[in-house]
């Protein structure tokens, strides 16, 4: 029997086991096999994601499971995501959507995250958790790979109402090279789907001379679904089968974006410390309207709001926002 | 001012390291800590030159500044013991490469060291899930033996109290009495501190991170190599430093993961806290050391640190402090002093040397180096 989360579509059956080794076959049924097991439950800023133009200065609740369905070579949680599931279960939280929802309260939470590994590999348990959260009136969103099928897609966006997709390099040959996969169409077509339904950011890690040529191709690609979706860069911290290779010049990076930044509103450059790159400017007049430390590994962090979060104080161009600017320990929950 | 340097490796950056607003600086001193990060990439947390780097950086400060008074942080073995699976051999043979670390940083650098050893390490036996109490429990990754307790229900300490891998529960006013907290202290201490067996750890909501093999064994005791005297507390130290830099240039040396059953040096056995309370590797222990005050309070066991962390806070590259302590060693010695550590980026607060260069990273994902310049007055 076909597994229809992702588009790798495995046959799952007689104890046969898919990409991800989360789903079984279990009387013609596709089952989750841990349900309702945590990898994580804890309090991030919600720069740190990344999600920048998503209830700024909001405390999120972060889950995540275990397993993923790609197979990225320079993956940076490699220890949880591509660790054979069965084999973490002993460390992993043991909770219910409902007890989710209130450690998201007893945190001070204002919106639930999945990250860590792919969503889609845990859609059941996700899809319990959404309706408890949207009874709460607690946003959710996920970082996602973006390979989910169509149907799974339509799940997804029932679950979340932000995404922050994956799009890891633009050809077909990176991503079979570096990730795993046989084509990026499914992603492409994910994001133009989802772009239509939510809020949605995206990122890109980038590899010197494995897809930093590809810059221009997905920034055209971005900014012919919606120009003001905005864009992460990522400099590539090398880990997992990728821990040899060199770190990437941030300068090299910075320049090749400048096509980008003409064609898009808002793109950041990130993922080390200190980076000049994750100021929210207006991009009608260049005016500073967020301002964030980049704190590397440490994760990202609002320093100063300086917008009503709808318009530039300077010129009055609107510039995009989901929900408003939230106050770390203020535990009100904003939908 | 207080600058941060960042280095992320081919690019620098320069920060007031109070309010962390970026900012242009010229001078001697920046200079030698700019040149010195640029020439020392740090390796990671578990590569097998991560403790060289510790050295080769001290050696390569003293040439340039010539200081009096040096911090060292040896963290290598710590993180490699914690995530690595070794065998007997192999982790003898780790230990023995940093000594041999320590013992050329000494023979090259003519300094008069004091080694302090942060504690043995044990083998993760299990967890306790106090993940699904009522109240919340707050326990740190790198923390195995205590956690805080807030708002905790009936039903949660008697689950807490019957459990056979917890020694005890100790409430807020005993810890508060052990060691006479200020009412101001006193605020941020959890209702509880819980405290595990030893071997054990505790599993609470929490950030995803690497799963541990070994973890720091029970401290009551932590060895300390002190030519110039035999302190019997951990508070004995600072002042036995501040009598040797009368006569001597003097390097404090911090081995973590380093216990009484594996310390080479000729040592005192030292006590590494207060009655049932003993120190874990980290902020406090270290304070301890550098000021010869227990400094329990200031970043308490099991706090809530998460609610410090709004986007007002100062300090935004040093973790969750939200001052520069008072009273540490080098802030209060008139001579030159330098730290060099690659624990965490802490080694700039707890010690208070002029200059600091330490690894910047988290969770073993290594993001450069962060050089720290508190004072350029006294090249």
């Amino acid at each position: 029997m076909r597994c229809n989360y992702c588009e790798w579509r495995c046959e799952l059956g007689n104890g046969k086991l898919g990409v991800c080794k989360m789903y079984v076959e279990d009387d013609n049924v596709i089952k989750e096999r841990f349900p309702n097991k945590w990898s994580n439950c804890g309090i991030s800023r919600i720069e740190s994601i990344p999600f920048y133009h998503a209830y700024p200065g909001s405390r999120s609740l972060t889950v995540g499971t275990s397993g993923c369905n790609f197979n990225c070579k320079y993956c940076s949680n490699a220890f949880i995501a591509k660790e054979d599931p069965a084999l973490v279960q002993d460390r992993m939280l043991d909770y219910s959507p409902q007890e989710i929802i209130r450690m998201a309260k007893k945190l001070g939470c204002h919106n639930i995250v999945f990250n860590v590994n792919e969503p889609t590999v845990s859609l059941p348990t996700l899809i319990e958790v959404g309706k408890e959260a949207k009874a709460q009136g607690i946003p959710m969103g996920c970082l996602t790979n973006g390979y989910t099928t169509e149907e799974s897609t339509e799940l997804l966006s029932s679950v979340f109402s932000f995404f922050n997709i994956g799009l890891k390099g633009f050809s077909n040959q990176f991503n079979k090279d570096y990730i795993g996969i046989p084509s990026v169409e499914p992603v492409l077509r994910n994001i133009k789907r989802l772009a239509g339904m939510a809020h949605v950011e995206v990122v890109t890690p980038v590899i010197q001379s494995a897809n930093d040529d590809e810059l221009d191709a997905i920034s055209d690609f971005i900014a012919g679904i919606d120009p003001e979706i905005p864009w992460h860069v990522f400099r590539l911290l090398p880990e997992h089968d990728m821990k040899e290779v060199d770190y990437p010049n941030i300068e090299a990076i910075n320049n090749s974006l400048e096509t980008a930044r003409t064609e898009l509103a808002h793109v950041y450059f990130h993922n080390f410390v200190g980076s000049d790159w994750v100021n929210t400017l207006c991009p009608g007049c260049g005016h500073v309207v967020i301002e964030r430390f980049s704190l590397g590994c440490g994760g990202d962090k609002l320093h100063r709001f300086l917008y009503d979060g709808k318009y530039c104080p300077e010129c009055h161009r609107e510039i995009r926002l989901l929900g408003k600017k939230m106050e770390w320990n203020n535990v009100e929950v904003q939908s | 001012m207080s600058m941060a340097i960042i280095d992320a490796r081919e690019w620098q950056n320069i920060f007031d390291l109070r309010t962390g607003a970026k900012i242009e600086a010229d001078s001697p001193v920046v200079n030698i800590v700019r040149g010195i990060q640029g020439h020392h990439p740090y390796p990671g947390d578990t590569d097998p030159g991560s403790n060289k780097w510790v050295s080769d950086v001290a050696l390569d400060i003293i040439e340039k500044y010539q200081p009096q008074l040096v911090f060292l942080a040896y963290a290598g073995q710590y993180f490699t013991n914690r995530y690595t699976p070794m065998t007997g051999d192999e982790r003898a043979e780790m230990f023995s490469a940093v000594f041999s670390e320590v013992n050329r940083f000494i023979a090259e650098s003519g300094f008069t060291p004091i080694i302090i050893g942060t504690g043995n390490m044990t083998d993760f036996k299990d967890f306790i899930d106090v993940s699904k109490l009522d109240g919340l429990a707050v326990s740190t990754h790198w923390s195995a033996r205590y956690a805080g307790l807030h708002n905790p229900s009936v039903s949660d300490l008697k689950y807490l109290e019957k459990h056979p891998k917890i020694e005890r529960i100790v409430g807020r006013n005993e810890l508060l009495g052990l060691f006479g907290a200020s009412p101001a202290e006193a605020a941020r201490v959890p209702e509880y501190l819980v405290l595990a067996k030893e071997g054990y750890t505790f599993k609470t909501a929490s950030g995803t991170l690497r799963k541990a093999l070994m973890i720091p064994a029970n401290g009551f005791r932590i060895p300390v190599f002190c030519p110039g005297g035999n302190p019997n507390e951990i508070t004995d130290i600072r002042g036995i430093v501040d009598a040797g830099l009368k006569k001597d240039r003097v390097a404090v040396i911090i081995l973590e993961g380093i216990g009484m059953g594996n310390f080479p040096w000729q040592n005192t056995s030292c006590i590494n806290g207060r009655d049932w309370y003993y120190y874990e590797p980290g902020e406090a222990q270290y304070l301890t050391i550098m000021t010869g005050e227990h400094r329990v309070f200031d970043y308490p066991t099991g706090y809530k640190y998460f609610e410090e962390d709004q986007e007002t806070k100062e300090y935004p590259f040093s973790g969750y402090f939200t001052s520069l302590p008072e009273g540490t060693l080098a802030s209060q010695f008139s001579g030159k002093s330098i730290a060099v550590g690659n624990k965490s980026m802490f080694m700039h607060m707890v010690t208070g040397a002029d200059l600091s260069i330490e690894c910047f990273a988290r969770n073993l994902y290594n993001q450069g180096t962060m050089g720290v310049v508190h004072r350029q007055d006294k090249l």
